[in-house]
């Protein structure tokens, strides 16, 4: 059981800023620079240009994925120091990275490592850059597939967030197909996500292959707090399985509905999003269970 | 097909003021009938879907959310009023939403 303390949980990417709530929070942004500048000269000095009210680097799928990461190691560390320890720790999709990085599984550079080997492993093997993701909500899996089958779709459901809120990826053009044909059939949302990379399918196989050489030599620990498999729901608790997840991580289909209902199941009774925005709070009204999400910046009131 | 009284219509608002109050974070008294759920609120799909299914279990309604959604394409819900509108016809047609129009 993880007693009474909260399950730290990473977004994968950064869609706005909107509802941001550390500009008001000096400690997280001390971190969050500290950070800022790490990333930048082991990465990319583009980072130093972030600005979260303009926000220009959101539109780099790259560049994206380390200001998320960012993000989440900053807002974790800044619990942290405020004294509120993590039961639990899951990564949506990409935010596996920040999930290692407080679970002590990995340094934060070596987060930074690995997001960019995968970045470049998937760029080096996927022939084009026609691929696309998108979100559904109000359609049931039955409608999605009906929609797929009918419309000769070459997508597939990557992640299941409730019973009603699906994520698909797959061609382009596929994409924006669905979105309109999802549209028609009574979807309440249906959108495309605006990236090129069609994570969680079998079309990065050989990207997770490529991607592999790096994840199996670099530095990586065993957990010192419980991490939650979005792809299986299984504890991972030693090197092997951690190496494990993250390469399948880039080419395996997730649940994250699965995955906060065994995080309920094993005794968290409250969450709290380490990002930017409110999607998995939002998304959590829909899935059945005792527990509840702590806006993470309410500590700071 | 529930008729829709004085009070359900009393209910319904009650609720739609209530719930985005407390989601947006704002004062009820700052929020009426021409108040736009996207760019005043900043409102959001997944609020609708959580209304719906307040609404659903309040009034043990038998309706698909994609008949929601097919007519929420036909008749776009932009403000708080049109909101508590669709709610009531939800609420009075249930799964024959649609049949209005024929």
């Amino acid at each position: 059981m993880a007693e009474d303390k909260p399950a730290f949980v990473f977004p994968a990417f950064i869609s706005d800023y909107r509802e941001d709530p550390s500009r008001n929070i000096p400690a997280f942004n001390e971190i969050f620079q500290s950070y800022l500048n790490t990333a930048a000269a082991c990465t990319d000095e583009k980072l130093l240009a972030f600005h979260a009210v303009s926000n220009p680097l959101i539109e780099d799928e790259l560049l994206n994925q380390y200001l998320s990461y960012i993000y989440g190691c900053s807002c974790a560390r800044v619990l942290l120091n405020k004294g509120v320890n993590p039961g639990m720790t899951a990564g949506y999709s990409m935010g596996i990275y920040a999930a290692l990085f407080i679970a002590g599984s990995i340094s934060f550079e070596t987060g930074l490592l690995l997001i960019q080997k995968a970045y470049e492993a998937i760029r080096k093997t996927l022939p084009h850059t026609h691929y696309g993701m998108c979100g559904v909500i109000g359609l049931s899996e039955n409608d999605i597939g009906e929609i797929v089958l009918n419309s000769n779709l070459n997508l597939m459901i990557v992640n299941r967030n409730s019973e009603y809120s699906f994520i698909l990826a797959g061609d382009s053009f596929h994409i924006n197909v669905f979105v309109l044909k999802a549209s028609e059939e009574g979807a309440l949302h249906a959108r495309s996500f605006g990236v090129t990379i069609p994570y969680h399918t079998n079309l990065l196989e050989e990207a997770a292959s490529e991607f592999s050489k790096t994840v199996f030599t670099a530095d990586v620990h065993s957990p010192r707090i419980p991490l939650i498999s979005v792809l299986n729901q299984v504890r991972i608790d030693d090197i092997v399985l951690v190496r494990a997840e993250v390469v399948k991580n880039i080419h395996t289909p997730f649940n994250w509905l699965a995955t906060q209902q065994q995080m309920y199941a094993l005794g968290i009774s409250h969450f709290t999003e380490c990002g930017p925005s409110l999607a998995l709070y939002k998304n959590s009204k829909f899935i059945s269970g005792s527990g509840k999400f702590v806006k993470w910046d309410s500590l700071f009131k | 097909m529930a008729k829709i009284t004085e009070n359900t219509r009393n209910e319904v608002r009650e609720t739609v003021f209530s719930f985005f109050a407390e989601e947006c974070e704002t004062d009820k008294s700052q929020i009426n009938d021409n108040t736009s759920i996207i760019k005043d609120l900043d409102g959001d799909s997944l609020m609708f879907l959580e209304l719906i299914e307040i609404f659903k279990k309040k009034y043990n309604l038998d309706i698909e959310l994609k008949t929601i959604g097919k007519y929420a394409v036909k008749h776009p819900v932009e403000t708080i009023g049109q909101l508590i509108e669709m709610q009531l016809l939800i609420i009075e047609h249930e799964n024959r939403l649609l049949e209005l129009d024929k």
